[in-house]
Formats: C-alpha cells, structure tokens, sequence
C-alpha cells in the first residue's frame, strides 16, 4: 500500500541536515548517507551522495528523474557474476 | 471494412469487440467510447455509417494514445529507467523480473525457456 500524502515524503532527518549544509558551502563532495529508505526530494537535484549499500558508500549525482524515489534504489547490494557453469560452456 | 488508427481493420465483430484489437483499447476503454459517440454495443462494425466511424475515429484520435504512439511511449518509460541506473532499469536490463518476484524458480517470461546446466547430473 501506498504511503498517505498527509504525512509527506519520509527522509531521515540528518540527510536533510548534511544537504542543506553542502549546498550553502557550495563545495560539489560526496554526501555520505547511510540512509537508504530516504525519498529524493527536489532541493536534491544537482548534489552527489554516497549512499551506502552495505560495503561501500556508492556515489549517486541527483538528477531531476530521480525525484520521488529512494535513494537505495541507486545502489544495488548484491554482486553477481554469473555462473561457474554457464562460463565453461561458453569456452568451449 | 473499416479503418481506424491506421492500420486495423476490425470485422464483423460487434463494436466494443472489435475495437479491443487496437492495441491501448480493451473492453473497459472499448466501453467507453461506444457511451461516448452513442453507439449500441449490440450493432456490428459492418453496420456502422461512415459518420459513425469517424466519430470513433475522431473520438480515439482526442483522448486517447494507441498503436505506434503508444509503444513508442512504453518503450521510452523503460528506456528511461535503465540510463538513469536504477534498481528497476538495471532488472530491465538483465531481462529479470522487475517488480520483486522469485528468480530461485519460475520467472520464466522474463527469462525464457530453461537453459540446461552443463555437467549437472542427477
């Protein structure tokens, strides 16, 4: 189901903080969240953000498409390299 | 024979039917348009008058996005989630289930028919 539009988009409150804080010094650095269930909001778009999958902070640059969905959606957490098997086969 | 948004030629069908071969048009839609232009969902296409068709025709063309237009869309909405590197592009591009579905077993729409696994024994 849906999340009610009463409450608004949920965003942890210290990405709110750290972006804030970057776009007034102006500096283009990677934001470091860990913060993955948060929703890309507006005033996003243009910062870069780190945002962690669980091994390493992956570096996401906001773009106006992005608005609206979260920011793990950007990051994927699992490797996969395909399988042993299917490589043989291939080789030969 | 009647044309309507370009190339399908519905028979002698009776018209919701009929129309629900324009790819974009089902029965729920087809339903619709009948109310909107006040045809009888009972009557044939072959029956229909020249004016009739081309309120259908006027109708599709107003409201509604179908056929090669409304491919064309689907297929830009898909292509934009895979540039912009998002979980539900990168599943597009693996041709993989896109919604959250298991991929231990089934999903084989997505995935074709079963590839034997070479040296798998039983």
């Amino acid at each position: 189901m849906a999340r009610s539009v009463w409450k608004g988009p949920f965003v942890d409150a210290y990405v709110l903080k750290k972006a804030e804080v970057s776009r007034e010094s102006g500096r283009n650095e990677v934001i470091k969240i860990w913060s993955r269930r948060s929703t890309i909001l507006p005033q996003f778009v243009g910062l870069t953000f780190g945002v962690y999958n669980g091994k390493k902070h992956i570096p996401v640059n906001v773009t106006e498409d992005m608005i609206g969905q979260k920011f793990g959606e950007y990051s994927p957490t699992r490797t996969y390299y395909g399988h042993a098997a299917d490589k043989k086969a291939k080789r030969k | 024979m009647a044309r309507i948004a370009g190339v399908n030629i519905p028979t002698a069908k009776r018209v919701p039917i009929a129309l629900t071969y324009i790819t974009g048009i089902g029965p729920a839609i087809a339903h619709e348009i009948c109310t909107a232009v006040k045809i009888d969902e009972q009557r044939r296409v072959n029956d229909l008058t020249d004016a009739e068709v081309l309120a259908i025709r006027e109708y599709i063309d107003a409201n509604l996005t179908v056929e090669g237009d409304l491919r064309r869309e689907t297929t830009m909405n898909i292509k934009r989630l895979m540039d912009l590197g998002c979980y539900r592009g990168l599943r597009h591009r693996r041709n993989l289930p896109v919604r959250g579905q298991r991929t231990h077993t089934n999903a084989r729409t997505r995935k074709g028919p079963a590839k034997a696994i070479a040296g798998k024994k039983k």
